[in-house]
């Protein structure tokens, strides 16, 4: 029993790609269903063009890092450190570091400027604001806690990659403004080093466990911050 | 998967074969570009932890896109933020359209947004990560029957936002 017209339409408008064999014999029963198959067709090419939105540049590489943060992947990476002066202000591409972690990055500087680069700004941008629970939540996984003081001054926070694994990315809604921090679980910096990229100044810090990067447009403004950060992001108890 | 490096293999597949599909799928449920590289990244994050779970490869893609339809349900859904980043994320690729290409497309692209979530979900598990009717009725546990109203009418409501904003005549000539 042949498709009427009514039928047939429905169909096309709920799936114009069907293979099903009545329906692609319908499509060529007559001008009429052969002129308004051409028709959803070409509107369903436009759908699919409308809906292939770009992917942004270096998601599918962001996603592979996760896997490297395996117990037995991060245990492997050593820190190779060769020179420099603390207290250094480093241009990009210019760092006078070789480390050996993670093969995408040659460096603690790079990774900086890397993952900036990738969605330090467009965070900065983000409506939601976490509370200081998923504050909370989110460090203890990686076995930190964050003070009161900090917890209700960051306003976003989540899960990033480092060069030795899982790290955590966070925005803290300061008196200045906002400020980006990498928090580094088992990444070793040198302490107080400084560096300038695009528009912003970045200064590494050696915490109690782990280490972190406070990243914003004045570097001069970050010593209460840094001060903070020190006191403030904490092993969780019996993780000392 | 045994070893370390079988289990990073197989991660690896699943982040080069469906990355940038559920990238757009985030992208076009949450309505914004930043959200939608943290849902994906969240998503991967938890199925790495998990995949040991995951024992039927083929099944790969839908199990992907239970875990991110879960987290967005928990992290986003009641508080979806405005949908502002489209223009910003596609205006790069869109330069090789004719101008009235591009006004057709960014029509189309804003009666996407305005399709109620019914509509809209369904819509683009066919489309973007081209699910077939049983798949989406598997997937949103309603009857094949509904899907496929649901999308016809997504569609119908679509042509029906292009005639209206955009283009006056017969909708033949503008599709």
């Amino acid at each position: 029993m042949s498709m009427n017209f009514s039928e047939f339409k429905r169909l096309l408008g709920a799936e114009p790609r069907s293979d099903d064999p009545e329906f692609r014999r319908a499509c060529h029963s007559s001008p009429e269903f052969e002129r308004e198959a051409r028709d959803a067709l070409r509107f369903e090419e436009k759908l699919e063009h409308a809906l292939a939105v770009p992917e942004p540049s270096g998601l599918i590489e962001d996603l592979l890092t996760i896997s490297e943060q395996s117990p037995s992947g991060s245990g492997n990476r050593r820190l190779l450190q060769y020179a420099l002066a603390a207290s250094l202000f480093v241009a990009v591409g210019a760092a006078g570091i070789v480390w050996k972690m993670n093969p995408s990055w040659d460096s603690v500087e790079e990774y900086l400027v890397d993952h900036y680069r990738h969605d330090g700004v467009s965070l900065m941008t983000r409506t939601q604001s976490d509370t200081a629970e998923d504050v909370q939540a989110v460090l203890s996984e990686l076995s930190i806690q964050a003070s009161p003081q900090l917890a209700d001054i960051v306003g976003v926070i989540k899960y990033c990659p480092t060069p030795d694994g899982k790290g955590v990315h966070m925005i803290l809604n300061t008196d200045t403004g906002p400020v980006t921090v990498f928090y580094m679980p088992d990444t070793e910096v040198i302490d107080g080093e400084t560096l300038a990229f695009d528009d912003v100044e970045a200064v590494l810090v050696e915490l109690q466990s782990g280490s972190a990067a406070i990243i914003g447009p004045d570097a001069t403004t970050f010593s209460s911050l840094q001060a903070l950060i020190y006191d403030s992001l904490l092993p969780l108890p019996g993780n000392s | 998967m045994n070893t370390e490096a079988g289990r990073q293999a197989k991660f690896n597949q699943l982040a080069q074969s469906y990355g940038t599909d559920l990238y757009r799928y985030a992208m076009w449920i949450c309505g914004n570009d930043a959200l939608a590289k943290d849902l994906v990244q969240e998503t991967y994050l938890r199925a790495w932890k998990a995949l040991d779970r995951l024992k039927d490869p083929k099944a790969a893609k839908s199990w992907l896109i239970t875990i991110l339809r879960r987290e967005f349900a928990r992290t986003f859904e009641r508080k979806v933020p405005k949908f502002t980043d489209l223009d910003k994320v596609v205006v790069t690729e869109e330069s090789e359209l004719e101008p009235d290409e591009q006004t057709e497309m960014k029509i189309l692209r804003q009666g996407i947004m305005k399709l109620a979530p019914k509509y809209r979900e369904p819509l683009l598990m066919q489309v973007v990560l081209g699910y077939s009717c049983k798949e989406i009725s598997e997937a949103l546990d309603i009857s094949k029957s509904a899907v496929m109203t649901q999308l016809f009418r997504a569609r119908e409501q679509l042509k029906t936002q292009m005639r209206k904003d955009g283009v006056t005549g017969n909708v033949h000539e503008l599709f």
